[in-house]
């Protein structure tokens, strides 16, 4: 009953989609989070005394014990590459005109990490480990976005 | 059949139209309610039971996974299941399974769901459910498949709509107490459901829940735990569910069969004999009103097509002598569709538990049901808890099979401990005093702050599809382009079967041919469809049926022209209306349509 498909392009198929995009709200945290970012140019984080974590970006809840958080801890801007990757394709296997380096970073004060593009990877390897800076846009072209965060610049020495 | 498995706690966001928080902020709020009402903690948490409808209502793929944190899973066993709309009342089936085999012996029961993310509409995650070759070239939405099954159950059994529509005032009404509700309103008329637009007759506006999105939690606890937790645990006594075939065209559309097989297996193990008797209050699942009685009746609550006069002679009213949706179900307190059928087995714990305030149905029930319907629009899951669990009746035998019940007073394996909580020999806990949350987490979003708010994002769906034809569709499209309706025949139950396939569901053989069936058929059930999925207006409004071909023993979704939609009856002869032989593609689309049929041949 099933034959083998020689010619794919000549198999009957349909083409389709799933027509919706979706619209996210950062939720309670997340608000805190983007109008700090905008507005003060800080990157907040949320500490949970009894797990003795920092949490950053902010959440709104402990993930390990339930409790409430804030937004109560400011992280950053100073902080260590946890790892990267150097990026040649797109996401549908295009070559890239540049490749672009991603890279999880914890900020100083934060226990977790999180990921952005890495700037100016330039002449020097990346090292994991190494000591990076939070590069923000301007505060006029800030809109409260993650993107109000231009990436991590590697800066000299490894990070304490 | 194990050990046996109580509710314990409870709690639930509101439901709003579209809610600032997060879905995991959601989930967190609702599971923290759950806990804080029988005051426990996630220290006291064994496993996880997490449940979530579709993906693509919130826009995250492999949404549990994202989910697991706001529902207290980080370090623990969890899983997310799913049966569609059916996932809610499925979640308290798993949570019974988990606890009962033995596996924990405190679990946290969490459903969420934010539909609100969809846009423009939620329908657009629904296209895919329908078949990708056969069914969605015709331009189908939801609702037709709700306003094909309502039409044929009224038409079978000559209801009344103002009957029907009795469903939506009495939910809207008791949602009017509820704390969470989206939708309660205490002065809604039968005239305002029969005056609210139509969308695709018989269905109009009012007889639909509303988009919604909400949370809600449970805590469930095995027998010799949950006596430690609460003084009046609710026995989860039967569970049961049971799937009717994904060919929804094949479906009898007037009796929901699944229902019924996954009522019988629940009252099964709890011992409920008399359902109508042993059963004091229902909360069946109400997305359309006409459903609600749809499963009363699959609920065997009453006879077949005897609901809608319960329903406008009172007897599902709260005060009524089978309480339904006490709650104000999905079409009163909202529809964020996992959460809303976890919130029917919050309802009846509450209910139970005299803790349903305004809410409270009078005369002290000791039983309830609910139930919920889903996947591709198949599945029945039902949930029976009671407040004397399996200690009575014939389920008390089967019982005695399980393991002894642990000395509550012990400490041995799987006890639970609660710092500071007293004896259980001496304590009358404070727990059973309590009411549901009066002031519920979730915060609506108005349009213009749902559109502003800072840090939000809208991103596209940025994948398409191929969908193969397979082998049995691929022949009947090449039979569509020779000007041929062709089935696939089973000799195990002597059906032929349009749309073909290559097996039986049935028989769960392989077919044995095809069989070339009739041009022509019978409507079995039809709309008058005025919107799109998108909920623009359709002008002229389209008019889809499912058809039973002639010779075969399948209906065939599709839709009919040359006739105006006053002049269409369920029972009409139809035939097939074929584009022109150098127009065909070997679609669906080769059938231009079906019209009245037009004397012999």
């Amino acid at each position: 009953m099933l034959e083998k498909i020689t010619l794919p392009g000549e198999v009957r198929r349909w083409p389709g989609e799933i027509p919706v995009r979706h619209r996210y709200t950062p939720g309670r945290a997340g608000e805190v989070f983007f109008t700090a970012l905008r507005d003060g140019g800080v990157i907040l984080g949320s500490r949970c005394a009894r797990c003795d974590v920092v949490y950053a970006p902010a959440r709104s809840f402990c993930e390990r014990c339930f409790a409430e958080l804030s937004a109560d801890a400011e992280v950053g801007p100073m902080g260590e590459l946890v790892s990267f990757t150097i990026a040649f394709v797109d996401v549908d296997g295009a070559q890239l005109d540049e490749p672009v380096v991603y890279g999880l970073a914890r900020l100083e004060g934060a226990d977790t990490a999180f990921l952005h593009r890495v700037l100016d990877a330039g002449e020097e390897p990346l090292e994991i480990g190494q000591r990076v800076e939070v590069v923000l846009r301007p505060e006029a072209e800030r809109t409260g976005s993650i993107l109000d965060i231009e990436g991590f610049r590697p800066v000299e020495g490894s990070a304490g | 059949m194990g050990r046996r498995v109580a509710v314990v706690g409870a709690g639930m966001t509101r439901f709003v139209r579209r809610a600032q928080e997060t879905g995991k902020e959601l989930a967190w709020e609702a599971a923290r309610a759950a806990l804080g009402s029988c005051e426990l903690t996630l220290d006291d948490i064994d496993a996880v039971c997490l449940t979530s409808a579709p993906d693509a209502f919130d826009g995250v793929h492999m949404k549990g996974e994202y989910l697991s944190e706001g529902a207290g899973a980080w370090g623990k066993p969890c899983i997310r299941t799913y049966v569609g709309g059916g996932s809610g009342v499925f979640a308290g089936i798993q949570a019974w399974y988990t606890v009962a085999s033995g596996m924990a012996d405190v679990a946290l029961v969490v459903a969420e769901e934010k539909m609100s993310s969809a846009q423009p509409h939620p329908q657009g995650a629904f296209l895919t459910i329908f078949d990708s070759v056969l069914e969605r070239p015709l331009g189908p939405n939801l609702l037709w498949i709700f306003a094909l099954e309502m039409n044929r159950y009224m038409t079978v059994y000559g209801l009344d709509k103002r009957d029907i529509a009795t469903v939506a005032v009495k939910n809207k009404r008791n949602a009017a107490g509820h704390p969470s509700a989206l939708l309660g309103q205490a002065d809604i008329t039968v005239e305002d459901v029969l005056a609210s637009e139509t969308l695709a007759w018989p269905v109009q506006r009012l007889d639909v829940s509303p988009i919604s999105d909400g949370a809600v939690a449970l805590v469930v606890a095995a027998e010799g735990v949950a006596e430690r937790i609460t003084d009046r645990p609710v026995w989860i006594e039967g569970v049961g569910w049971n799937l009717d075939t994904a060919y929804w065209t094949n479906r009898d559309l007037v009796f929901p069969e699944y229902v019924a097989n996954a009522a019988r297996m629940a009252y099964d193990m709890a011992g409920v004999t008399e359902p109508r008797k042993q059963i004091h209050i229902a909360e069946p699942y109400d997305p359309f009103d006409y459903k609600e009685l749809h499963h009363l009746e699959g609920l065997l609550l009453f006879d077949k097509g005897k609901a809608p006069e319960a329903a406008r002679d009172g007897v599902l009213n709260r005060d009524g002598d089978l309480p339904s949706c006490p709650s104000g179900g999905l079409l009163g307190v909202g529809n964020p569709i996992a959460a809303a059928g976890l919130m029917k087995l919050a309802e009846l714990f509450w209910q139970l538990r005299g803790e349903a305030g305004v809410r409270q149905v009078p005369g002290s029930p000791e039983r309830g049901v609910a139930q919920a319907w889903g996947d591709l629009m198949q599945v029945g899951t039902v949930v029976v808890m009671g407040t004397e669990g399996l200690r009575r009746g014939a389920a008390a035998g089967s019982s005695s099979a399980g393991p002894t019940p642990p000395d509550p007073g012990s400490a041995g394996p799987g006890s639970l401990t609660v710092g500071t909580r007293p004896d259980p020999g001496t304590a009358v806990t404070t727990v059973s005093a309590r009411t549901p949350p009066v002031a519920p987490a979730g915060r609506a979003l108005s349009d213009v702050e749902f559109r502003a708010a800072i840090g939000a994002v809208e991103h596209p769906v940025d994948a398409r599809y191929e969908w193969d034809t397979g082998v049995a569709v691929g022949g009947f499209l090449e039979g569509l382009g020779e000007g041929r309706l062709l089935g696939r025949s089973c000799s195990g139950c002597g059906r032929v079967l349009v749309p073909p396939r290559m097996f039986c569901e049935r028989c769960f053989r392989g077919t044995d041919g095809w069989v070339e069936v009739e041009t022509t058929g019978t409507v079995q059930t039809f709309s008058v469809c005025h919107v799109a999925w998108d909920m623009q207006p359709l002008d002229p409004p389209q008019l889809p049926a499912v058809i039973a071909i002639d010779g075969s023993d399948g209906g065939l979704l599709h839709v009919l022209g040359e006739v105006e939609p006053g002049e269409v009856t369920i029972g009409m002869a139809v035939e097939v209306v074929w584009r022109n032989v150098g127009e065909r593609t070997g679609s669906i689309l080769d059938i231009a349509y079906f019209r009245p049929r037009r004397g012999e041949g």
